[in-house]
């Protein structure tokens, strides 16, 4: 039999296994509590969009009545949903925290999403701040590994907050140390 | 890292072979076929015969030219050293490559090179993940094949498992070689079918059909058409594209695999296939990260499964990774121990994933042909018999049977299997995947909850990797293991402050 994979497996056996893991807690900090508020003005400018084309729409042609009913009644539907349902769910939802070894955070709001990478195998921290994130105040934080399928998004911080994070993590990681792969 | 300035160090400056003084002309030609033919209509038609003479000159001097302008150079330390292409006949471009950075070495020998002793040399760094072909690529095109094993383990030598060994005379031991047997997984493949439809179509575009449209043999073949019938006719056609699929695909099989030989010298694995167009890859075994054993269905009746290499700076998905193509189970099997180690990682029995994950397989399967089936009998109910066409049920049924028994398959096929070493992952059934991976490669976890999936109370597990398609799923685990899972392959999961002991 050959000998197992070279170097990345040293040292992995001599690990004194600890009981078994029952579940995790969630991290502690909320986002910003003006991002409901964001992500619901976010969302309505697309309903606002689809709603002067509906508007221009019935001005030229209202024969087909029910599908312009239809179609009214979808993009409400959407319009609640986008403004007022996802934001506020979302809010409930998101939560991130930095550990002494690892970043968790948790997303979505339908579909919800935990992620936990460990800080020494952090490459990048960047921060993004579109036009309404600076209207309110707010910033994003991507923290990205070498695989494209463990970036941490932490959406919607205070900017100060933000600020901070990526202060502690670039500190903690140091950053370019390593490979990381 | 501290590099030496550009084009500071001391060694010399190489040219390719001096072959590619004939090679390139012909490449050249190639590629600017359109414009010669052109050039001869343009001659033809005004009586100059020295316009074809000009551009056929203008494109054999273009390739002799590339040639004088291409030259390569690589460093001699293997730490900082660079390697570095020099390329461009009007602009000219430095290509530089830190030697530590370089992951594998491919090289690949099309027939025009074959036949004259050549090789091209691709040198891959972790950046080739994002683009195969993508400019930037490091590639010696060409050198002389008997260069090549020498200027790889130059190149390779870079990365460190390698260098301690450098010492050591290279023992080769060979993994895995190709039987003529293995020819029988390929007829199933649809390469042939796709070939066959790409001929059409290029028949097509190039007007060839028109002319058959008028020729004997079109003729006579609509006169026996007119006597068969409709549905013998289909019959006959179907039967000849079947063959020829079957038989495309078993040539192509064979010319590209037929002499294939996986070999294993101190920590680099080395690949070489290919009948008329060779090609060899190289891969450093400090780079490897595991191993996915793919079996889609028509392969796995037969008993079969190819292997794929989970490896750092190397594309999971597509050629560039493959370590076997199909062959026998047995075969992959034995591969797969050699280079993971652990018999019960290979083929080991796994933990399933219990009565949701399998209540969920059913539901999606039988789901859609029940709703229809109940659909269909309120009609019938509603609107008497004649609503529904007899032929309609038998075929119901038939997908019904169809969509069990797929459903049954992934039951039985989704598990994992988890140590402190190995996360082992299988599901499918068309097209069944059984990935190893190392836990020290996986670099972060996801979680991920669909409402339907909170309501079953089951939860995907993704390990995201730097290696192989990065993401590797795991689905519908229990939601009380899934964090086990994790902190079992990961000590850093269960020595997080969120871990609940």
């Amino acid at each position: 039999m050959g000998r197992p994979v070279g170097g990345i497996l040293d040292g992995v056996d001599n690990r004194i296994p600890g009981p078994p893991v029952a579940g995790m807690v969630d991290p502690a900090h909320p986002p910003s509590r003006r991002a409901p508020l964001r992500w619901a003005v976010g969302g309505v400018v697309w309903w606002l969009l689809l709603a002067a084309v509906q508007v221009v729409w019935i001005e030229f042609d209202d024969r087909l009545r029910w599908l312009h009913i239809l179609i009214a009644v979808i993009s409400g539907v959407g319009a609640v949903i986008s403004v007022a349902v996802a934001p506020l769910w979302r809010y409930r939802v998101h939560r991130w925290e930095v550990g002494p070894h690892a970043v968790y955070t948790r997303t979505g709001w339908l579909v919800q999403e935990r992620r936990i990478a460990p800080i020494s195998r952090v490459q990048t921290v960047d921060t993004h701040r579109g036009p309404l994130d600076r209207l309110f105040g707010l910033a994003n934080v991507t923290v990205t590994t070498a695989s494209s399928a463990g970036a941490l998004h932490i959406a919607a911080l205070d900017v100060d907050v933000a600020d901070h994070l990526v202060a502690q993590l670039t500190d903690i990681a140091a950053i370019g140390a390593e490979d990381a792969t | 890292m501290t590099h030496p300035p550009l084009g500071q160090s001391d060694v010399a400056w190489q040219r390719l072979s001096p072959r590619m003084l004939l090679v390139h002309p012909v490449h050249e030609l190639l590629r600017e076929l359109p414009w010669l033919i052109g050039a001869v209509v343009l001659g033809s038609t005004t009586g100059n015969q020295s316009w074809p003479v000009a551009v056929l000159v203008f494109t054999v001097v273009v390739g002799v030219a590339r040639w004088f302008t291409t030259s390569y150079r690589i460093d001699a330390d293997p730490d900082s050293g660079q390697v570095q292409l020099r390329t461009g006949l009007l602009q000219r471009k430095v290509l530089s490559l830190p030697r530590n950075r370089i992951r594998s070495v491919q090289s690949d020998a099309p027939l025009l090179h074959r036949l004259l002793g050549l090789a091209v040399l691709r040198v891959g760094t972790g950046q080739e993940a994002k683009g195969e072909n993508g400019s930037g690529t490091f590639e010696l095109n060409a050198v002389q094949v008997e260069q090549v094993p020498r200027l790889r383990s130059i190149l390779l030598a870079g990365s460190p498992p390698a260098d301690a060994a450098a010492g050591v005379p290279a023992a080769s031991k060979v993994l895995a070689r190709w039987q003529p047997s293995w020819l029988r997984y390929s007829p199933l493949s649809v390469s042939g079918l796709l070939t066959i439809a790409a001929a059409a179509g290029v028949g097509y575009q190039s007007g060839i059909f028109e002319r058959l449209q008028h020729s004997q043999l079109f003729e006579s073949g609509l006169d026996m058409a007119r006597r068969l019938g409709v549905a013998d006719t289909v019959a006959v056609i179907g039967a000849l594209i079947l063959v020829a699929s079957v038989v495309l695909a078993v040539l192509r099989s064979l010319l590209t695999y037929g002499n294939l030989v996986l070999l294993r010298e101190a920590d680099v694995l080395h690949l070489r296939h290919g009948l008329l167009r060779r090609r060899e890859r190289a891969y450093d075994m400090s780079r490897l990260r595991g191993a996915t054993l793919r079996q889609p269905l028509l392969v796995r009746v037969l008993g079969g499964a190819r292997l794929d290499a989970v490896m750092t700076g190397v594309h999971g998905a597509g050629e560039s990774s493959v370590l076997l193509p199909p062959c026998p189970a047995a075969t992959t099997e034995s591969v797969m121990l050699e280079l993971i180690g652990d018999p019960d990682v290979v083929s080991g029995p796994l933990r399933g994933h219990g009565r949701r994950a399998a209540g969920r397989r059913w539901t999606r399967a039988l789901g859609l042909p029940v709703l229809v089936g109940v659909a269909l009998s309120v009609a019938v109910a509603v609107d008497g018999t004649s609503v529904v066409p007899v032929w309609v049920w038998p075929a119901l049924l038939a997908v019904t049977a169809w969509c069990t028994l797929l459903a049954a398959d992934r039951v039985s096929a989704l598990g994992h299997r988890v140590d402190s070493r190995w996360l082992v992952m299988r599901a499918g059934s068309l097209e069944r995947r059984r990935d190893c991976l190392a836990t020290a490669g996986i670099i972060g976890w996801t979680v991920r909850q669909s409402p339907l999936q909170r309501r079953a109370g089951v939860a995907t597990l993704v390990a995201a990797t730097a290696a192989g398609v990065k993401r590797y799923p795991l689905i519908d685990v229990p939601e009380n293991d899934v964090w086990a899972v994790a902190a079992q392959a990961s000590p850093w999961v269960a020595d997080s402050i969120w871990a609940i002991r």
